[in-house]
Order: structure tokens, then sequence, then C-alpha cells
């Protein structure tokens, strides 16, 4: 009895027993993870990619992937708060309370655009520390993941120098990616006309790109577009170019309305890497945004 | 009501206090700037930096009811014990408009083993109720967790779930007349086993004081004393693993309670006194699809519970000169299901059905007409359909139908009533996170 609760066990911990432990919260994040760990990490992911990580609800096996995991990586910034605080009080695995080595935010290592100190709810679904969705600069991502690979190497400090070699790697990745998307950009258009965004998940990018944002189909973040808001929005930029951008998990007549009312081309495209997606993955998921964002 | 001033006045005096040093917190927290960047902060939060979270739910109900609606025939709680006189029982509502429940949590890490949780009700303009008030360790190895204090127990699915959670406006009725007004609710100790498998396996204890429902418990006159902690209860829930779209629970709990106790007085001074021992068992199961549209679009949530209960007892009917008049010693077996579907059929939209039957068995703990047993009656049905709509994550709008088919005391069910409930439910404050 005794030995095949023992083998049992030693069954449900082995193929995970050398590597260090890693449960990201988004394919994103499990993409940063695996760049940095290498070979040296095994990867969980959370949340799928085709939906709003905001809206998630806790699944039970979640807590399963929390129970063994050494190290979590989520976005943060309360991106993932309405899923990933009981996942973690349910799970009672102390490595990964918020504040030990274990717990590791994304947004909590770079500087965030949109910070709104006086935040009210009135304001929508906002996040005052400021826009959570870094992942969507590799600038930004780069400099996480040289914290991240600071942090694997707290945790398993043999491998310190490979996680820091491969985030010093995935940095000047990043680098020629940008100057990628900047000649992309150039080739296409001297002044990019802009875009029209649902919500404020690109804004990052957009910045980098030096594209201006037109607007958002959300009258505020967290509540769909209104026909009084879309309508406000097509007054407001007829005659104008640009581009209407949307996710997939997003309702499409908001979308199609304005590219109906505008003439806006319309694209929907991913934000997140496809689960198991690589730094490959990420470059073509951004090189997607910039074509669109560049007619 | 004594009671209820004395647990006004604890409170009363635990907050007293508490705020004190969290406001000399938050003096010295307003001098710091959330404007900076984060780097090097473990964790970016609009929570008030050490203060608890804070978060507010207003709750309140549109009520009407074709008839006056009577409680399920068996199920009295020792009030209308078939005299006729039906209790107010339609969940506590009144015709008109209703202040439900304001609902006030506050949770916090305390230091770096445990978590705190209060959660306070002030119930319509009444009183002030705790509902909840435990610690919860966070470091314990072998995914181990303790919970003491007062909690909401574990038992299947919807006991813990505060009604802000529920997809339904009321309690489902096997929960409400089983297990209490609030659900099996008490004084205690928990210790709970996320199982190392490569599926959810949680399994759990629950020591707890045996106050009210399922383990009421009076203690005096007649009825024996009996130390505390009277009720145990276990709990198992297993999730398989179904990937990112599907979610699937299933659970078995029991307990049992070594004192179970209804007393009830009438005028003359003749009191009817039920003193034994009581155990339940149940099973639950829950399914929730995620389609990945926006805002809970085609959605699914399907749930469903059933709950046995054996009470052993003697009867004893005394008059006001201690003259002992009856006596027996019975058991009353009674159960209860409910299963209900919802869906979300537009963005922050979702319809939901509700079926109920209770006391498929039924042998209460009514006396017959002689006096020389308990009761058996015919089973109770209801059904709910209800409408809602999310403005945003923080708000809701319920419109919910009922229609009861209760079995009376008198052995017919030609008491049929609707009910219609338009219900808004509201969070202030930190932005709340739900459990399964």
């Amino acid at each position: 009895m005794l030995r095949t609760l023992t083998l049992l066990t030693l069954l449900a911990l082995s193929p995970l027993a050398s590597a260090l432990n890693v449960v990201a919260t988004t394919t994103n994040m499990a993409m940063l993870s695996a760049a940095v760990g290498g070979d040296d990490v095994s990867v969980t992911v959370l949340a799928p990619p085709d939906r709003d990580t905001h809206y998630l609800e806790l699944r039970p096996n979640m807590m399963v992937s929390l129970r063994r995991a050494d190290l979590l990586v989520s976005v943060g910034a309360e991106l993932e708060v309405g899923w990933l605080p009981p996942a973690i009080q349910g799970t009672g695995n102390r490595r990964l309370n918020p504040g030990q080595r274990g717990y590791f935010e994304a947004a909590a290592q770079v500087e965030l655009i949109d910070q709104v100190p006086d935040a009210d709810r009135s304001m929508g679904d906002v996040h005052p520390m400021g826009n959570p969705h870094v992942y969507m600069d590799p600038l930004r991502m780069a400099q996480v993941g040289h914290a991240l690979a600071a942090r694997m190497g707290q945790i398993a400090p043999e491998h310190a120098d490979r996680f820091s070699a491969n985030a010093q790697a995935f940095a000047e990745r990043m680098d020629r990616l940008v100057a990628r998307m900047t000649e992309q950009l150039r080739a296409s258009t001297d002044a990019p006309p802009g875009v029209l965004l649902y919500h404020k998940d690109a804004d990052y990018l957009m910045r980098l790109l030096e594209v201006p944002v037109l607007g958002y189909l959300e009258p505020v973040p967290g509540v769909p577009p209104t026909g009084r808001h879309l309508n406000a929005l097509v007054s407001e930029l007829k005659g104008r170019e640009g581009v209407m951008i949307a996710n997939p998990w997003q309702s499409r007549r908001g979308p199609d309305f304005i590219g109906r009312e505008l003439g806006f081309p319309v694209h929907v495209l991913p934000t997140n890497v496809p689960v198991d997606g690589d730094v490959a993955d990420y470059e073509a998921l951004l090189m997607q945004w910039v074509k669109a964002a560049a007619p | 009501m004594n009671r209820k001033n004395l647990l006004a006045a604890a409170v009363a005096a635990a907050m007293g206090t508490a705020w004190l040093p969290v406001m000399a917190q938050e003096a010295a927290s307003a001098a710091g700037t959330l404007g900076t960047t984060g780097i090097d902060r473990a964790r970016l939060t609009s929570g008030t930096q050490f203060n608890p979270q804070i978060s507010v739910i207003l709750d309140g109900v549109y009520y009407g009811a074709s008839r006056e609606v009577e409680g399920p025939a068996g199920f009295g709680d020792g009030h209308d014990h078939g005299h006729g006189h039906g209790h107010d029982h339609a969940h506590g509502l009144e015709e008109g408009f209703n202040l439900r429940e304001t609902e006030i949590t506050m949770s916090a890490s305390i230091d770096n083993y445990l978590d705190g949780v209060v959660t306070l009700a002030l119930e319509g303009s009444s009183g002030i109720e705790v509902e909840e008030a435990y610690l919860l360790t966070r470091a314990l190895p072998a995914g181990l967790q303790i919970k003491a204090g007062r909690f909401l127990s574990d038992i299947g699915y919807i006991n813990r779930q505060h009604p802000h959670d529920w997809l339904f406006v009321d309690r489902p009725l096997v929960s409400e007349l089983l297990f209490g007004d609030h659900g099996l609710q008490d004084n205690g100790l928990q210790v709970s086993w996320l199982a190392p498998l490569p599926f959810f396996t949680r399994v759990g204890v629950e020591v707890l004081q045996g106050e009210e429902g399922i383990a009421n418990y009076i203690g005096e006159g007649p009825l024996k004393e009996k130390s505390g902690p009277r009720l145990v209860t276990g709990f198992a829930k297993v999730s398989p693993n179904l990937g990112f779209n599907h979610a699937a629970q299933f659970g078995l709990s029991g307990g049992y309670a070594d004192a179970f106790q209804q007393q009830e007085v009438h005028s003359s001074g003749r009191s009817e006194n039920i003193d034994g021992r009581s155990w339940f068992a149940g099973v639950d199961a829950i399914y929730k699809y995620d389609a990945g549209g926006t805002y809970g679009h085609r959605n699914w949530v399907l749930q469903g519970e059933y709950y046995f209960r054996e009470v052993d007892a003697d009867y004893r009917n005394i008059d006001q000169a201690d003259v002992l008049l009856d006596q027996f010693a019975s058991r009353s077996r009674q159960d209860g299901l409910y299963v209900q579907a919802v869906y979300g059929f537009a963005p922050r939209w979702n319809a939901g059905l509700r079926a109920e039957a209770l006391g498929l068995t039924n042998k209460s703990l009514e006396t017959n007409s002689n006096r020389s047993n308990f009761e058996s009656f015919d089973a109770s049905y209801r059904y709910a359909a209800q409408v809602s709509f999310a403005p945003t994550e923080f708000s809701r709008l319920r419109l919910q139908v009922n229609l009861n088919d209760y079995a009376h005391d008198d052995g017919d069910h030609a008491h049929d009533a609707w009910e219609v409930m338009l219900q808004y439910s509201v969070s202030l404050g930190s932005h709340g996170a739900h459990q399964f």
C-alpha cells in the first residue's frame, strides 16, 4: 500500500522533478518564460490565448498547476485580479504568495503608461497603477525578460548565468524586431493614418511605433460599445483615414459598423501567441499588427 | 434579538480596535505617491497599501407573490407545526421593496503565514451579523490549509457562496431548509488538503460548534446540555482536467451532529421538545463551459446538488407543570435537490432555469395527530426562471419568476403560488474575485 502510494506520488511529481516549474498566466508570459528559462524550466499556461484574460474564470485545475509551481509569471497590475488571487489562495503554495520569490508580475518590472491615481469606477474598469498590457511592447518585454532571468536565477542559482544569457539574447532579438517593425512601417507609409482600437490593449505598441490611436470602441474600459459612442466616433472621424483593429473574442458588430461607416479596413488580430508559441510566433504576431497599422 | 445585539456590540468593539491602526496607516500612505514606476515592486495593486481590501455589496429586491406563500410541508422549522399560522417563509422577503443584505467584506494578508477575511452582513436595516470572520493559512507545506474562525462550510457547492455569487435571486430550498437561512455557517476549524494528483482533488474535514440549522442546539430546559463542538463535516471535490474551455467538479459531503434539538413553547406553557442527533450526506456536480465570447456570451453553467438528512430523536411533550404528556423515539428522514442551467444568450446577459424538489423522502420532525410518531408529508416542488443583465463587472440586474408547488400540511397541493423578484446587486470598492 505504502509502496503504491509512494509510486503514485513520484509519478505525479516526476516529469517536472528536475526542471524549474514555471506557471504563466498567459501564453505571452509562457513564451517569455520559456525564452528566458530555456531547457531548465518547464512552463504551464493557465489562460488560453483566444480570450480576454481579464474576464477569465477560475478553473479548479489551475490550482493543480500552481500547487507544484516554483514560479508564477503573471502580467500583473490587476489584469488577472478576477481569478488569480483565489487560485493562489486555494493552492496554499507558499512559494507563490505575493512578495515571495515565486510571485512575478511583468507589469511591476517596467514603467507603465496611463496611470490613473485618482481612478474611479465611473471611468470604467480602469487600472489605477497603469495600463497592464505591457506584453504588446517588445522593448518592455525585453526589460521584463531581464528581471525574470534575475528572479529565476534567485530560485535556481545553478542556472543563473544561462537565464541571464537567454534574456540578453531575447532582448537583442526584440531590438532587431523593433528595427524591422519600424522599417516595415516606413516602407509603406510616411505618416500612418492611425488606428481605432476596441480596448486599450495595444497602446504600448502604437506608442512605440508612433502610430496615433484615434480612439476606442469601448466608451470606458470594460464596457462594450454603445450606439451613441459609436456614432460619436463616426462623426468625429468622418473623412479621416484609419484602420480598425479588434481582438478575436470581441464582438464584430462594432468594428464592422466602423468599417461600413468610415471605410476603415477592419482587422481582427490576436494579442497572445498560440499555446506553446515561441519567440518567432511573438515576432510574427507583432509584425501582423504593424502590417495592419500601416496599410 | 438579545443575541443580535450582543453580536453587534462585539463587532463594534472589534471594528473599534481594528480601525485605529488602519487610520494611522491611511495617514502614512497618503504621503506616498502612486505615480512612481513599478520597478522593483513585488506587486502593483490599487488597494491602499496595508489597508484591508474592502468591498461592499448592495442587494435589493422587489418582491411580489400571487398569494401568501406558506413553507413546504414538513420543513416548518419548529415554527408553524401544522397549526396553519404559516410563518413568513418567503426567504424573509416582504411584498414590495426589500433591502436584502448589505455585505461588507474586508480581507488582507495578516502576515506571511495568514490571510484574514471578515464579511459583515447588514440585514435589511435591522442588525449586523458576522457572516464570516476567519483566518486562512497560506504557508503550510504539502498542499495543506487550515481555516479557523467563523466561515461558510465547504460542503457541497453553493454553501460557501455569498448571495451575490448566486445565479438566482434566492437560495435553493434544500440549502435553506436543511442547513439554515445562511446555509451551513458556523464557528470552527477546517483542515483541507489539495492532493498532489494530476487533476484537482481537494478533501477536507471541519469541526464546527453546531448551533443552527443542521445541528440546531438549545441545551436548556428539558433539552440536554452538550458541550461543543457538536458538528463534524467532511467533503471531497474532484475536477477532471478538461482543458481551457470546460471545467467540471464533482463533490461528496457529509456530516454528523452530536446534538439536534428543537423546542416549541406554546402559549399555554406546554412545550414540545425534540432531542437527538443528526447526520447528512450529499452529492454535488457543477459544469462550466467557457465559450470564449465577450462578457459571458454563449457560456453555460450547469449545477445540481442533492442532500439527505436523518435525525434520530426523542420527542417529549411536556405541559406547563412539567408533566410528561407524550413521548416517543423515532427517525426523521428528509431530502432535497435542485438542478439549474444558466446560459449567456448575449454579451452581458444570461438566462437560467432551476427545478427543485424537497422532501422526496419527507418524514418530518412534526408529530402526527396522536403524537405517537413523526408525520410524513408529500414532496414540494419549485421552479424558477431568471434573466440577468450585468452592465459592467460591478453591477447586475436580475428578474426571476418562481412557481411554487408546495405540499401543504393538510395534504393537498392546491396552494401553488407565483413569485416575482426584481433584484439589483452591485459591488463597491476593490475588484472582486470569484471562486470556482
